[in-house]
């Protein structure tokens, strides 16, 4: 388990409202180790979620049922919010209007309130009433297994991958470590690292605060931070001469042609896609047409069967055949 | 008769200090408000161009101003940096208390002043703009009735020293 409870002493408590930090901090250090979600709603009871289960909580910690556990007043959440934004809302309004914070250590708090509208969008978050603190974790290593599969030795470049997983399937975590692991090298496979450039529209991939990375994303890596993808593929192309461009979560049709230039372009791509199965990103049309296209040479199927991360097949693009099957027992 | 015309020079001059000193008072006041205003005016620039985080504003703002205003931002600064989980309206009441004794404005002008905790950080860009400049509108009436006193009393203050020094000296004569 990669998170360990000194980190959300450290790095998350001092955001939250001193009531519910009190609660946290002495909550028992396993639990908090494999925490992986807080969840602040006004008049509910403090939840917190872990791998698989989740836990209701009590002054005096973990209890059996809701009607125990502390509910959170509108005093809690108002000091969290202050202390989330630095006592700076008005410095953050992209950032609400898009629903999350990012706080150093790169997790993400995602905001729910009564929104207020101009023109047909979001203008600002009033109100807010729901917090959700998610802590992020880097799995170092988590890439290692992947990384052969996507390596075409003989040209001694990246093969451009699609990573296809449901949600808390692990696909930001993948990205991430490809990324490290890419823009390092790997000596063992006599590959040298090469410039990455990350484009990192939510702030999940890199978690940079203030346009800092917060976790280890690799030494020839830039990252476009909270920048719409498409813009930031086109960017990166004009300026950054990345060799491998990741970002996540394409689905839009101007991602679709970003992805596409950047192609031709001779750049290779890593990006994901929600879905838990081939037939899910085909229903898509945006992705279908990237796949019809051969754009994308491996493909890869997370899922969150035997925990988030769970590696379940790996196919090559092009011809539809399975490189890894977990099924069968690995290596094909 | 030297002895007592010292004495009476002495008397009078001593008088004349005091009127002076509440005179100073008032000068302060107006002084005091005028850095407030200010620091207001550096702090929308900071927001509205910078969008820098409330902490770090005050910092800025804080190390350019004299005291007590100056002080007062630093220490506000320095509270909001220490992360006790306490909302920006209790930092911003925790440091008006510790710096209250240097500051020589009148009560209501000292509420003004407290008032301003409910706006820091509060809503949106224009949210905040809105606030202060409402904070602001009003020190400005403040500074105004300040300046207008302090006019008026300059002169009164520093004669009637002086002419009290003389009563008290004709009185032991």
């Amino acid at each position: 388990m990669p998170g360990t409870s000194t980190d959300i002493k450290k790095q998350i408590c001092p955001f939250l409202a001193p009531r519910i930090r009190k609660i946290i901090a002495s909550l028992p250090v396993d639990l908090l180790a494999k925490t992986e979600e807080i969840r602040l709603r006004h008049s509910r009871p403090l939840i917190i979620y872990w791998a698989g289960g989740e836990s209701y909580l009590g002054e005096d910690g973990p209890v059996a049922v809701p009607g125990e556990a502390y509910l959170l007043t509108e005093d809690d959440l108002k000091k969290t919010i202050e202390l989330i934004s630095n006592y700076s809302l008005y410095a953050f309004e992209d950032e609400i209007r898009q629903g999350y914070l990012t706080i150093p250590g790169g997790h993400r708090v995602g905001l729910a309130g009564r929104t207020v509208q101009e023109k047909g969008s979001i203008k600002i978050m009033r109100d807010i009433n729901s917090c959700n603190i998610r802590i992020a974790r880097q799995v170092k290593g988590a890439g290692e297994r992947v990384f052969p599969f996507l390596l075409d030795r003989r040209q001694g470049r990246v093969f451009h991958t699609l990573i296809i997983s449901p949600p808390q399937g692990g696909k930001t975590t993948l990205l991430r470590d490809l990324a490290r692991i890419i823009s390092n090298g790997i000596g063992l496979l006599g590959q040298r690292g090469q410039k990455v450039g990350i484009v990192d529209e939510r702030s999940e991939i890199a978690g940079c605060f203030r346009g800092v990375p917060q976790l280890d994303i690799g030494l020839r890596t830039d990252v476009l931070d909270a920048c719409p993808k498409a813009e930031g593929i086109m960017l990166m192309l004009r300026s950054l001469s990345p060799q491998v461009i990741i970002t996540d979560e394409i689905g839009r049709h101007e991602d679709a042609l970003a992805v596409e230039d950047a192609v031709h372009a001779g750049i290779t791509v890593i990006a994901s896609a929600h879905g838990s199965s081939l037939e899910d990103v085909l229903a898509r049309p945006i992705l279908r047409k990237l796949l019809d296209k051969n754009y994308f040479e491996r493909l890869v199927f997370l899922s969150n069967k035997r925990g988030p991360g769970t590696l379940e097949m790996i196919i090559e693009g092009e011809r539809g055949l399975p490189l890894y099957s977990a099924n069968t027992g690995g290596e094909l | 008769m030297y002895l007592k015309l010292l004495g009476a020079t002495l008397i009078i001059l001593a008088a004349y200090l005091m009127g002076c000193q509440v005179c100073y008072l008032y000068r302060q006041r107006v002084r005091q408000l005028e850095e407030i205003l200010l620091a207001l005016e550096m702090f929308r620039a900071e927001v509205n161009y910078g969008l820098t985080p409330l902490p770090q504003a005050f910092q800025n703002i804080g190390i350019k101003l004299k005291k007590p205003v100056g002080t007062l931002f630093l220490n506000f600064s320095s509270i909001l940096n220490q992360r006790q989980g306490l909302s920006a309206l209790e930092c911003w009441k925790s440091s008006l208390e510790k710096g209250r004794e240097e500051f020589s404005l009148r009560v209501e002008q000292m509420e003004l002043l407290a008032r301003l905790g409910t706006a820091w950080g509060q809503g949106d860009r224009r949210g905040q703009e809105r606030q202060i400049a409402l904070i602001q509108e009003l020190l400005r009436q403040a500074l105004q009735r300040a300046n207008e006193e302090w006019q008026k009393n300059d002169k009164l203050w520093k004669y009637l020293g002086c002419l009290g020094g003389i009563t008290i000296v004709l009185f032991l004569l």
